[in-house]
């Protein structure tokens, strides 16, 4: 909501409240057709029509009242809201770890304007320490804004600069890096981070909400306290994703960057790692690791940024009867690299054939990934895998299909006139985006309703 | 007490009346409403963090809540929730059947209705609602309703606040130390809170105002009926006294004896406030630093655990076993306070004690003992040894308590801040309803910062088409019905009765045309409908055209009063069987002149054997045996006068 427009407020309900004398923040009492409403004029969302005034009543509800149904507004008084988060020192403690905190604008922590219903992002130190005054007994900590921008609108722009900033962070000698996000390109972000921040020395350590910190029952203050336990204490020198491992308040799940994926809508426990196992289990306090190889914490401040990204590849979901004109128009258009979600094993239908030819013809790069995120592409068990080999499609293992878009986009971006280096970047795991083998419990979804889950949902806590 | 009494103490009552609406799904998802499981199949463990008010403090009654520590666990079934009672999914739109039942209910008490509807979040920490909030949208305001109550002399109007639609919170299962459990059922089923203005001013008016507004919603017929469907909540106030809330009555039975008790509660508390006031207790006498354990930052308090070593007092002895903290604080100038009494047979001293059970979350019964019952729980030397520690004198009242540290912590700090709040008076509170009329702490009341817009749904604009559809078939309000029942020639009582029962609108239907016919129809209705629903399973009322006929063939003279009421019974319970095949029975027909000549022949047999008894006891024994064979068609008067002229014969 711009504070300086008119508030939201269009034509009907603008001139009414222009014939009335009347502006947001006027106290006012209007006579309506309905009956009588007192209240305080409150901007209007942008998003709703233009048919409504909102007035705040005494007992806090909002109500809307239409424009038609006015008869007269008296104004009675006049009481602006200026919100500000309020800041409390962040006390420093030379004997904990520093952390350095990246804001991206996805809201970690913020507080809702109670007027307006507007989300006010908590960020710097103050307003952080104001909301979550655990993270005093963590670390120091330290932030920087970077963008303010929503998660889906996070891009390469974005990831350049992030990871530039995050090597930056390192040498200059923080103990641990933590990047808040919002939650539904995460893991796009962290394959990015993964790939072009190369053996960092600390923790990075990707964070989000699923539920807003406005809401008593948020995820936000035990992500962030998790987070920056992970990033200032940690062993793990890697770039993660920290969100809740069940959906009941318990444990927060660390996930190897290149292997989590958000799974659900809204569910708190949304980030699981595919096809392999999450690094470790944390808590304020607390670290149980669940993978034994990982990268550890190194005191030297070697570390490798890779920071390129071209933007001429596209990830393309293959359904039953895709025609070939899809996958000609990227060609026309002057992709140079294609990821394609295949099927079962890997495969697509004889109707694309034509166009993966010629795909291969004008140099452009085609990967094949899974649509069913677990498992390994293997292309020689079906005769179809084994002709779409031969018109170029190259196997990419178990990389989970946003992982090769990211992968695909950033080795193009290293080797830009080398085909053959980037096909050999591609086959060769980075940053653990493939794995050799998957472990029997790398896979488990779960299948409500049957016996035995239903008698261990007894058990546990969700 | 009577009505000048309470107006002395500045009695002032209102009532928020929490009433579900009959819909299919819950309000803000697609579950089922009203249906109630006891077995589970998982469990969600969360916890509740306030949130910074717009002035960027904390709810008073959010930060009590966040002080208990109380891991939430909520019970969950397939069948009755989904993802979103549980907060892992965003509301999805709102139940329109739930708004159109909203209306209707806001037409009923002539409130103004929205043009827009905008759900607010409601903060409740107490775990009750898995978000933390409860849903709730402003629907109507500014209100009355014809508020006549003849055997209170109450002949005036009652003013309605509001109507708000919200999401029911989760049945309680357990709560016991630092965890709650809730099942979750109940949980998102759509409701109506109706708001009154405190415009009652005895507690038998409130009973009554009650009473109303559950009348009038009920005529709506769309509205739950049984056990916890409708509860309210009451807020009581004295002269002086500050507003309290109780929670959760569902009788209304029980509603005088609650605010009469919570009315001299307010005016105890009230003379303990003028009592500290004359002593001279200070608010600063009673305060503590803010950080750290009590009896390390104060005077007021000193751990008492190793001068208490040897107390033989069983619950100290087992507190000292657990490895507990023995606390002991002083209250100056208290003295004497803490037996003041406060509810029939409760004293000050539960004031604190019940703030400490809340937010402490001691478990441990009792848990604290004081100086004004001195010969309870310590002797006379250990007593002394502990005022002599606390440099108390004997103005000062000392209590002790025992728990974990931290818990011990906390309800020092909260015994101090409860003692404040004595020299204020009455605390702002809410307080949940025993059964026997007394209240208990339940929290502090929560401020008018905990309400703010709910992201998640759009505003939702109510089309004049709804409100057309809504007040087109308007049910006519009770008060209305009974005055035209009365003109009908119901006695008023009656036609009271029948206007709020739910059978009203099947008495309509049949539409009797005279006062006698329509009175027995009345009395009818009320008395075996009730009884064939207890005794023979009746599930719904009949149509109207079953029980047309009846009343028709009575009025014009063809079934007798007698027989209306055994008939009416085999209609109802014989459902397969023809209305005219049951009615048959009990019409007066040619045949019965023929039929009472055989009876009576045969009954003077019988009467025989009875020769030398009096007269009256024969023929008491004969109208036994002939008046049930004849029932309803013909006048006993008849058969009495033809049997005593056999007899005499």
């Amino acid at each position: 909501m711009a504070p300086n427009s008119d508030n939201g407020y269009r034509d009907p309900c603008l001139s009414v409240m222009e014939r009335f004398g009347i502006t947001v923040w006027c106290e006012v009492i209007a006579r309506t057709t309905r009956g009588d409403f007192e209240g305080l004029v409150l901007p209007r969302s942008e998003t709703a029509d233009a048919e409504h005034l909102v007035l705040k009543l005494g007992t806090g509800y909002n109500v809307g009242l239409r424009h038609d149904t006015i008869l007269g507004i008296e104004k009675i008084g006049y009481r602006e809201a200026k919100y500000k988060i309020p800041e409390k020192e962040f006390p420093i403690d030379d004997k904990k770890p520093t952390v350095k905190l990246f804001g991206t604008g996805g809201t970690i922590a913020s507080r809702l304007d109670y007027r307006t219903g507007a989300v006010i992002p908590a960020f710097s130190p103050g307003e952080l320490y104001g909301s979550v005054p655990e993270l005093a007994d963590v670390c120091n900590l330290e932030t920087v804004k970077l963008f303010g921008v929503f998660s889906e609108n996070m891009g390469p722009e974005q990831y350049l600069v992030l990871a530039e900033e995050t090597g930056a962070a390192i040498r200059e000698g923080y103990d641990g890096v933590v990047i808040g996000h919002g939650t539904d390109t995460m893991h796009h972000t962290a394959a990015a981070l993964s790939f072009m921040v190369q053996r960092p020395p600390v923790p990075i350590v990707m964070v989000g909400s699923q539920r807003s910190s406005d809401r008593p029952s948020s995820d936000a203050a035990r992500n962030l306290i998790s987070a920056t336990w992970a990033a200032a204490h940690g062993e793990i020198a890697e770039t993660m994703v920290c969100m809740f491992g069940p959906t009941s308040d318990r444990y927060n799940l660390l996930h190897r960057g290149t292997r989590v994926r958000k799974m659900h809508s809204s569910y708190r426990s949304t980030f699981r790692t595919l096809g392999d196992l999450p690094l470790a289990m944390v808590e304020q306090g607390k670290i149980t690791p669940i993978k034994k190889d990982f990268a550890t914490r190194r005191s030297d401040r070697d570390v490798e940024i890779n920071a390129v990204f071209d933007e001429k590849v596209s990830l393309v979901y293959y359904y039953p009867n895709m025609q070939a004109n899809v996958i000609d128009g990227l060609i026309d258009a002057g992709y140079k690299g294609i990821i394609i979600a295949g099927t079962g094993l890997g495969h697509v239908n004889r109707l694309l054939y034509p166009a993966l030819e010629r795909a291969r013809d004008a140099g452009v790069l085609i990967f094949m990934t899974l649509q069913t995120l677990w498992g390994f592409v293997q292309m020689y068990v079906y005769e179809t895998g084994r002709e779409i080999m031969e018109l170029g499609v190259v196997p990419l293992a178990n990389m989970l299909p946003e992982v090769a878009y990211v992968k695909l986009a950033w080795a193009l971006g290293m080797h830009p006139d080398d085909p053959r280096a980037v096909g050999e970047l591609m086959s060769r795991p980075v940053a653990g985006e493939m794995t050799e083998r998957e472990p029997h419990d790398g896979y488990l979804v779960f299948q409500g309703g049957v016996p035995e889950i239903k008698g261990f949902l007894g058990r546990v806590w969700k | 007490m009577t009505p000048a009494d309470y107006r002395e103490l500045g009695f002032m009552a209102g009532l928020e009346v929490h009433q579900q609406l009959r819909t299919k799904s819950k309000l803000f998802c697609r579950c089922p409403a009203g249906r109630y499981v006891d077995h589970f199949d998982a469990e969600v463990l969360r916890h509740m963090r306030p949130t910074l008010s717009e002035l960027g403090e904390y709810d008073g009654c959010a930060l009590m809540e966040f002080k208990t520590k109380k891991e939430i666990v909520y019970l969950l079934e397939r069948g009755t929730v989904c993802t979103y009672e549980i907060d892992d999914t965003p509301p999805f739109e709102i139940d329109a059947t739930a708004v159109k039942i909203g209306i209707e209910i806001c037409s009923l008490f002539k409130l103004n209705l929205v043009s827009e509807l905008h759900v607010m979040r409601k903060q409740y920490l107490d775990g009750s609602i898995p978000t933390g909030f409860q849903r709730t949208a402003m629907l109507g305001l500014t209100g009355e309703i014809p508020f006549v109550v003849p055997s209170l002399g109450v002949d005036r109007e009652l003013r309605i606040r509001q109507l708000s639609l919200e999401e029911d919170s989760c049945r309680e299962v357990s709560d016991f130390g630092h965890r709650i459990v809730f099942r979750t059922d109940r949980l998102g089923m759509p409701l109506t809170e109706i708001v009154t203005e405190p415009d009652m001013v005895t507690p038998e008016e409130l009973e009554a105002g009650a009473r109303v507004i559950a009348q009038l919603t009920r005529t709506t017929n769309k509205v739950r009926r049984g056990a916890g469907a409708a509860r309210q909540d009451v807020n009581v106030s004295i002269a002086g006294g500050r507003r309290v809330e109780i929670k959760g009555v569902d009788r209304h039975r029980g509603l005088p004896r609650l605010v009469h008790i919570e009315g001299f509660r307010q005016l105890g508390l009230l003379r303990i406030r003028d009592e500290l006031d004359r002593r001279g207790v200070e608010k600063e006498t009673l305060e503590l630093p803010s950080n750290g354990l009590a009896w390390n930052m104060s005077d007021l308090a000193i751990e008492a655990t190793a001068s208490l070593r040897r107390c033989d007092f069983a619950p100290i002895r087992h507190a000292l076993e657990q490895g507990e903290v023995i606390c002991a604080l002083k209250l100056p100038a208290f003295a004497g306070i803490l037996t003041h009494r406060t509810q029939p047979g409760i004293t000050f001293a539960s004031e604190l004690a019940d703030r400490v059970r809340v937010i402490a979350c001691i478990t441990s019964r009792p848990f604290m003992i004081h100086s004004d019952i001195e010969g309870y729980g310590l002797n006379h030397s250990e007593w002394r040894q502990l005022r002599a520690a606390l440099r108390a004198t004997e103005d000062d009242a000392i209590i002790v308590l025992w728990g974990s540290a931290t818990d011990a912590n906390t309800a020092t700090r909260e015994i101090l801040i409860r003692a404040q709040q004595a020299l204020v008076g009455v605390p702002a509170e809410t307080r949940q309803a025993h059964r026997d009329g007394r209240t208990g702490f339940e929290r502090i009341l929560p401020g008018a910062d905990r309400m703010y817009p709910d992201t998640d749904t759009p505003p939702l604009p109510i089309p004049d088409s709804w409100v057309r559809e809504v007040t087109a078939r308007l049910p006519e309000p009770p008060w209305e019905r009974a005055e035209r029942y009365a003109a009908l020639g119901l006695e008023p009582l009656l036609a009271t009765r029948l206007a709020t029962s739910t059978w009203a609108s099947l008495f309509e239907a049949i539409g009797p045309t005279e006062g006698a016919a329509a009175r027995l129809l009345a009395f009818t209705l009320e008395k075996r409908i009730p009884y064939l629903r207890r005794k023979s399973g009746l599930d719904r009322l009949p149509e109207p055209a079953r029980l047309k006929p009846l009343q028709s063939a009575f009025e014009q003279g063809e079934i007798r009063r007698e027989g209306f009421e055994a008939a009416f019974d085999r209609l109802l319970i014989e459902a397969d069987r023809e209305t005219g095949q049951i009615l048959e029975k009990y019409r007066v027909g040619l045949s019965d002149a023929q039929e009472l000549d055989q009876l009576l022949a045969w009954t003077t047999i019988g009467a025989r054997r009875m020769e030398g008894e009096p007269q009256e006891k024969i023929l008491r024994w004969s109208m036994g045996q002939v008046m049930p064979k004849l029932l309803g068609r013909l006048d006993p008067k008849l058969v009495r006068e033809r049997l005593l002229e056999t007899i005499e014969s």
